[in-house]
């Protein structure tokens, strides 16, 4: 089986994010960037079933060199080689695009049985790039995968799917397949120094938008389906009262108001 | 014309369904635009009554046996007939489960913008901007869609009321009707309520919640001596279930369980949408987080911006001494 495994690159969650002077995205210069979590199970989930079926793992991502980074890093965990979709025309593309660039880019390396993306990023966070890249592949879809059986002869998946309230479902459909995966479907390995050391001899294919033979107005920016007008951090309307002092003084103060203002003990 | 995609389940329409009507009525008074739901399924007749007592312009049936179960290939394709039949302006569909399961596919399929988990929207001219969250609710971004419509939207559960939907409606229900070529390519096997388990919060009084700013497992021990000492239950966020420190029981959530306590204490908790869906209406909301930008200080009543490994051992004193005395 040839598995594909989409790596989003987003900043480090403990960072702090400052807005950029044109208020349409943030400063991304001085940020660490991470694989998106999601990302994680996601690629965990295609090395197991490469180990349970054979095949090849395949990381791909669009982004600078933040990609580079995190494509490094699913190579260190496993995947057999990566794919770098570079380049400044790339630059401010929105889900649409991006999925247009991410599909072509796998459609030209040969098409893969399997499409593996997370559920959502921690980002923009709309979990709408992988069932976007299944239209586009004109391939089957499941979102919100938190089981994956595969059967290759059959060219066949079952999988388990998480609806709202707890219900899950099982579902039967065809390969080639994209699904999208939720958090917590298994537990991600960590790189192994054995495993870094083996990521930096294996191969990283660098295409950029005229590899891909997308037209000026299908990438990054120009190919997006929506302009941002503005990022802003919302106004707090709540009424939380912050409560000072050193820890002890804190949690004396708040014990003190659970009991005579909220009446709650 | 605004569609608005009703979604449903068990011939119930869901919630989701009446503020996506809310949505639809606001924006079609200020556009101009005139509202029809669209019901995808089979035998749909009551639930086309039900829409139809709202104050809309049309209910659009889509009957057929392939709609019977939802399934992705037949809502796009119905879906997509219906749009270049009769271009609409805008397409609500709610940021569900089932709405994000096919609407960027519908969007991709006719080259249309999709604004996914919008929680507002405005008009400026006689353009259409909507705002949604991003960075997990941190920031928001107002995006302007982009070309000619149709335009598709998703609205994220609870961001409009839907109980202000305006009833009264003389709508005329029009069945549309499509010939579905392909036969969907997933199957249904079982559908499946996951076990209750025995940390049934639902009716806990006083929940102590611990999230990922808790490190490790072993530190998860906070959460239970404060539980202890105060005398209530213990609950997580998912990142504490999904690295096995606790077992699903005790996710609280969209996913998990939703509880409603009279005391709420969140603890190295962000306050992510999917999180606070499961215990916003808890009657009192602690936080504890050294983010004071945090979302979970957009619910909580009361909250100390501070070190948890700090704060939280000096709360379990207070407790432990309270019951000694
Ligand atoms: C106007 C605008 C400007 C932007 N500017 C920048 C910018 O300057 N720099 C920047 O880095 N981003 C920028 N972005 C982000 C954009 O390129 C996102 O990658 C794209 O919008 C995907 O949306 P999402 O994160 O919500 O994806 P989701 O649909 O939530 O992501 C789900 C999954 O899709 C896959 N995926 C998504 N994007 C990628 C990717 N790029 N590579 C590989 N896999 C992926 C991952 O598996 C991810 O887990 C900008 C976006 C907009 C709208
Ligand atoms: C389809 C779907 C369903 C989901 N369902 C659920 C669900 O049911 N329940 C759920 O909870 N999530 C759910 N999630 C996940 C959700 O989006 C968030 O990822 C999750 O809620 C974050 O958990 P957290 O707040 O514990 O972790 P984080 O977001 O990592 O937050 C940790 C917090 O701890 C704080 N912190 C760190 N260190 C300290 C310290 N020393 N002292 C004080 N504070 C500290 C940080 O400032 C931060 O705010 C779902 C996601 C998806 C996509």
């Amino acid at each position: 089986m040839k598995i594909v495994s989409c790596i989003k690159p987003v900043p480090d969650p403990a960072s702090r994010l400052a807005i950029n002077e044109t208020k349409t995205w943030i400063k991304d210069q001085d940020l660490t960037f991470v694989a998106s979590e999601a990302d994680n199970y996601a690629i965990e989930e295609a090395l197991r079933l490469k180990e349970k079926h054979g095949g090849e793992v395949v990381v791909i991502s669009m982004g600078g060199e933040e990609s580079a980074r995190v494509l490094r890093s699913g190579l260190a965990m496993g995947a057999d080689r990566a794919i770098h979709l570079r380049d400044p025309k790339f630059k401010g593309a929105d889900e649409f695009a991006a999925a247009d660039a991410l599909a072509t880019a796998i459609a030209k390396d040969g098409g893969a049985d399997l499409v593996l993306a997370g559920v959502q990023s921690d980002d923009l966070g709309t979990g709408m790039t992988g069932t976007m890249i299944a239209e586009f592949l004109g391939s089957a879809h499941a979102t919100v995968v938190v089981g994956v059986e595969a059967n290759p002869e059959s060219k066949s998946l079952r999988v388990r799917r998480e609806l709202e309230g707890g219900i899950n479902e099982t579902i039967e459909l065809p390969m080639p397949a994209v699904l999208t995966i939720q958090f917590g479907i298994n537990q991600p390995r960590y790189a192994s120094l054995k495993g870094i050391m083996a990521a930096k001899k294996k191969e990283m294919k660098v295409w950029s938008a005229a590899d891909l033979g997308l037209s000026d107005e299908a990438a990054g920016k120009a190919g997006a389906m929506y302009e941002v007008k503005e990022i802003f951090v919302p106004e707090r309307k709540s009424k939380v009262e912050i409560i000072g002092g050193s820890p002890e003084d804190a949690a004396a103060a708040l014990v003190e108001k659970l009991k005579k203002e909220a009446k709650v003990l | 014309m605004i569609f608005v995609i009703a979604e449903h389940k068990d011939n119930k329409l869901k919630s989701i369904t009446s503020e996506l009507l809310v949505f639809a009525q606001r924006a079609g008074r200020d556009f101009g635009q005139p509202v029809s739901a669209v019901v995808l399924g089979e035998n749909t007749t009551s639930l086309a009554e039900e829409l139809k007592s709202k104050k809309i312009d049309r209910v659009v049936t889509i009957d057929d046996p392939q709609l019977a179960e939802y399934n992705p290939d037949a809502y796009v394709e119905a879906l997509k007939s219906l749009c270049e039949k009769e271009p609409p302006f805008l397409v609500l569909i709610g940021h569900t489960t089932q709405g994000m399961d096919f609407a960027p596919r519908l969007s991709v399929a006719l080259r249309r913008p999709l604004i996914a988990g919008c929680v507002e929207y405005e008009k400026q001219g006689d353009r259409l901007i909507l705002t949604r969250q991003i960075f997990n609710a941190k920031m928001n971004m107002k995006t302007a869609v982009r070309g000619e419509p149709p335009y598709f939207a998703t609205a994220s559960p609870g961001a409009f009321p839907g109980d202000e939907v305006e009833a009264g409606g003389s709508a005329e229900i029009v069945p549309f009707s499509v010939s579905l070529t392909a036969p969907g390519r997933r199957k249904l096997i079982e559908r499946v309520e996951a076990p209750k388990g025995k940390a049934d919060l639902s009716s806990a009084p006083i929940i102590v919640s611990g999230g990922r700013g808790l490190k490790e497992k072993e530190n998860f021990s906070l959460i239970f001596e404060l539980a202890e000492a105060i005398g209530g239950s213990v609950g997580a966020s998912r990142p504490v279930v999904d690295a096995e420190w606790l077992p699903r029981e005790y996710q609280i959530g969209s996913s998990g369980q939703t509880v409603s306590p009279k005391l709420y204490i969140a603890i190295g908790i962000s306050g992510a949408i999917q999180h606070l869906v499961g215990m916003q209406t808890s009657r009192c909301i602690v936080a504890i987080n050294k983010d004071v930008e945090a979302p979970i200080f957009k619910v909580a009543h009361y909250g100390i911006v501070d070190d948890l490994f700090k704060v939280v051992p000096a709360l379990t004193r207070i407790f432990k001494d309270l019951r000694q005395a």
